[in-house]
């Protein structure tokens, strides 16, 4: 697709800048450039844009956007800032916007803009997950990996996967991925990032699921410092309908921060002939201190032999907390896949794992379903 | 007071990932320890979702968080035995410093006193015996510089564990540790894997010094009955195996330590003393 652009920026010496990325860009044609808004709402019909950037910094923000909605119904419009402000952001997207640029941009970084946000838009109702163990071992990964792609595939949303177990996290090797970039260069840059930007730091393992990996080696991991993970954590909701952290066993500075960011909880843990659900009482006690935890923190019990609903009932008596969700042991199939860098629910979709894992995706879809309406 | 002084052996378990066995050899070395006549302390030092008391069906009365607060408030006059549960089975005892009964404790406990808690162990038992988290924390990190021997402790199960174990051996060796301070214990070695223990051994670039078979019926009833397997008279081959390896430990450490065993003579009747 062709894009023919009006772009609309009240700085001539930044136009000028903007119009030559524009024009650097392929598949990109500069249809007009106004640096007075009312010019543009008054003559831009002429020229045919299918798509405006709109600078918002210097007008009255969203009166302008809603102006330009009125006059261009069927044109996409994308907003201007001079940096990224997360609030003005999701304002504009929610008053119509197809997403939120930081300016000046490059070709390359138009390019992507429009490729991450031209087709539905930038994301503004994410569902926020972080997956917390008592102890680790808890199948926890498996579990993430598996059900980022049966959410992608069962709703065709994007999806992001991060992996916050910052010494030993597993998601590029679940993943077979080879990480250039990780947490570590995320967090460090996000004060200079914008979602567009921020997207390069994800590995793509599908065109619908992306992953941004652990750190390579422990020594690494007091590299990441709590308020720009928070950062990226929050960006990252602007990119994916659904976002799925792995944080580090235990309470950390990293698991309350992710636990504190995101919308639900899920307390995870392996049954292995122990003392697992003592555990996750100790630690749903510590998250009782949120006024909603009871709609907040959900429980998941991994490897449940027979994973039957009498085994969830005996679990959730022993507990004295409902269970979301039992997940079988399959040792074989969820080791085959991993050392292949595969996912179970691929292999063998048929697998008991792969239908409970698929039956919470259902729940977590149903949960928060209607998307804000699109314009 | 100098004459009774002694700076016992700190024996720390330590792996890169949870579910491995930290906490079930920690308690059979300390068992056999005992059995066989040293004075031995066990610390849980999973401070958050510690095992040690679980396993051992204990419901201690005071807690490190309890001994942090005593240290605290009255510095060296602090009277640590106090602090401590014993464990006893069929005339064995040793001694457990129970990790903290609330979370919050837990998370309130610095490295400093951690590691002047030890320090004071040190000064009362021939062993002390440390289970720890598996990761690289600051408290585990100093755990480290100050154990006489770390066992690393791994299982083969899937790739994301090998690889795990890698990096945490690596970064073990990286921290220039003696050659014989590092023990690699592999667990678990005939459990069902797609994995050969031989490319294991590739890939970390060392040997296994000790390896433990798989039995998971004997440690799941070990964990029940809360005996410790090498106290049971049941010879499983599990235990046999856990007594092998700590007569391998005792002897390296004595044959590397022989002032130790002099210093040491003197002192049998320190210990019923404190505990009486």
């Amino acid at each position: 697709m062709e894009y023919h652009v009006m772009l609309v920026e009240g700085n001539r010496l930044m136009l000028e800048q903007l119009a030559h990325a524009i024009k650097e860009a392929p598949g990109f044609t500069l249809a007009a450039r106004y640096q007075d808004p009312m010019d543009a709402l008054g003559q831009g019909v002429v020229f045919h844009p299918n798509l405006i950037l709109l600078d918002i910094d210097q007008q009255s923000g969203t009166g302008i956007l809603a102006d330009f909605l009125r006059v261009f119904p069927n044109t996409a419009i994308i907003c201007m800032g001079e940096r990224w402000q997360s609030e003005v952001a999701s304002h504009v997207v929610q008053s119509g916007a197809r997403g939120y640029l930081v300016k000046p941009f490059s070709a390359e970084e138009l390019r992507e803009a429009v490729d991450t946000f031209g087709k539905s838009g930038m994301e503004v109702s994410s569902h926020t997950m972080a997956f917390f163990s008592p102890k680790g071992k808890s199948g926890k990964t498996t579990l993430i990996a598996n059900l980022a792609m049966s959410l992608a595939q069962k709703t065709g949303e994007q999806v992001g996967i991060i992996d916050a177990d910052l010494q030993f996290g597993d998601m590029s090797v679940f993943f077979n991925l080879d990480a250039k970039s990780t947490i570590v260069e995320a967090s460090r840059d996000v004060d200079f990032l914008s979602p567009i930007s921020l997207n390069n730091y994800f590995l793509p393992v599908t065109d619908k699921v992306k992953v941004l990996c652990g750190t390579q080696n422990p020594s690494l991991n007091d590299k990441v410092e709590i308020e720009p993970f928070v950062s990226v954590l929050n960006m990252s909701k602007n990119l994916f309908r659904y976002v799925l952290v792995d944080i580090p066993a235990g309470f950390n500075p990293t698991s309350i921060a992710a636990c504190e960011a995101t919308d639900t909880t899920y307390l995870v843990a392996m049954i292995n002939g122990g003392y697992e659900i003592r555990h996750m009482q100790r630690a749903l006690e510590i998250f009782k201190d949120w006024e909603d935890y009871k709609e907040r923190v959900k429980a998941i019990y991994t490897r449940v032999t027979p994973c039957d609903i009498a085994a969830k009932l005996q679990i959730e008596e022993l507990m004295g907390y409902p269970v979301e969700a039992i997940i079988p042991n399959e040792y074989l199939v969820v080791s085959e896949a991993a050392d292949n860098g595969r996912m179970a629910t691929d292999i063998q979709p048929d697998s008991q794992l792969s239908r409970s894992i698929n039956k919470l995706a259902d729940k977590i879809i149903g949960h928060k379903h209607i998307r804000w309406d699109k314009p | 007071m100098p004459g009774e002084r002694i700076n016992g052996t700190v024996l720390t378990f330590f792996s890169t990932a949870s579910a491995v066995g930290k906490t079930l050899i920690s308690i059979n070395m300390a068992s056999e320890l005992a059995k066989a006549g040293a004075k031995v302390c066990l610390v849980d030092l999973d401070l958050q979702f510690g095992d040690v008391c679980n396993y051992l069906l204990l419901d201690p009365s005071h807690t490190i968080a309890d001994l942090q607060k005593g240290i605290q408030t009255q510095g060296s006059e602090c009277d640590v035995a106090s602090f401590l549960c014993p464990y006893e089975y069929d005339g064995t005892v040793f001694y457990v410093l129970a990790s903290p009964k609330k979370l919050e404790e837990a998370y309130n406990i610095s490295e400093k006193e951690i590691k002047e808690i030890i320090r004071r162990l040190q000064t009362m038992f021939e062993y002390v015996i440390i289970d720890t988290t598996s990761m690289f924390s600051v408290v585990n990190l100093m755990l480290l510089d100050l154990s006489t021997i770390v066992t690393f402790l791994g299982i083969v199960d899937f790739i994301p564990t090998i690889k795990n174990m890698k990096i945490g051996n690596d970064t073990l060796r990286s921290l220039n540790y003696d050659e014989n301070k590092i023990r690699l214990v592999l667990n678990r070695s005939d459990a069902k894997s797609r994995i050969s223990m031989r490319d294991v051994e590739r890939l970390l670039g060392v040997p296994f010094d000790f390896i433990l078979p798989n039995d998971f019926r004997a440690a799941s009833k070990s964990i029940k009955t809360g005996v410790p397997l090498v106290l049971e008279d049941e010879g499983t081959e599990l235990s046999k195996s856990l007594r092998e390896l700590v007569s391998r430990y005792t002897n390296r450490v004595y044959a590397g330590d022989e002032s130790y065993e002099t210093e040491n003579s003197g002192g049998s009747g320190w210990f019923s003393r404190l505990f009486s």
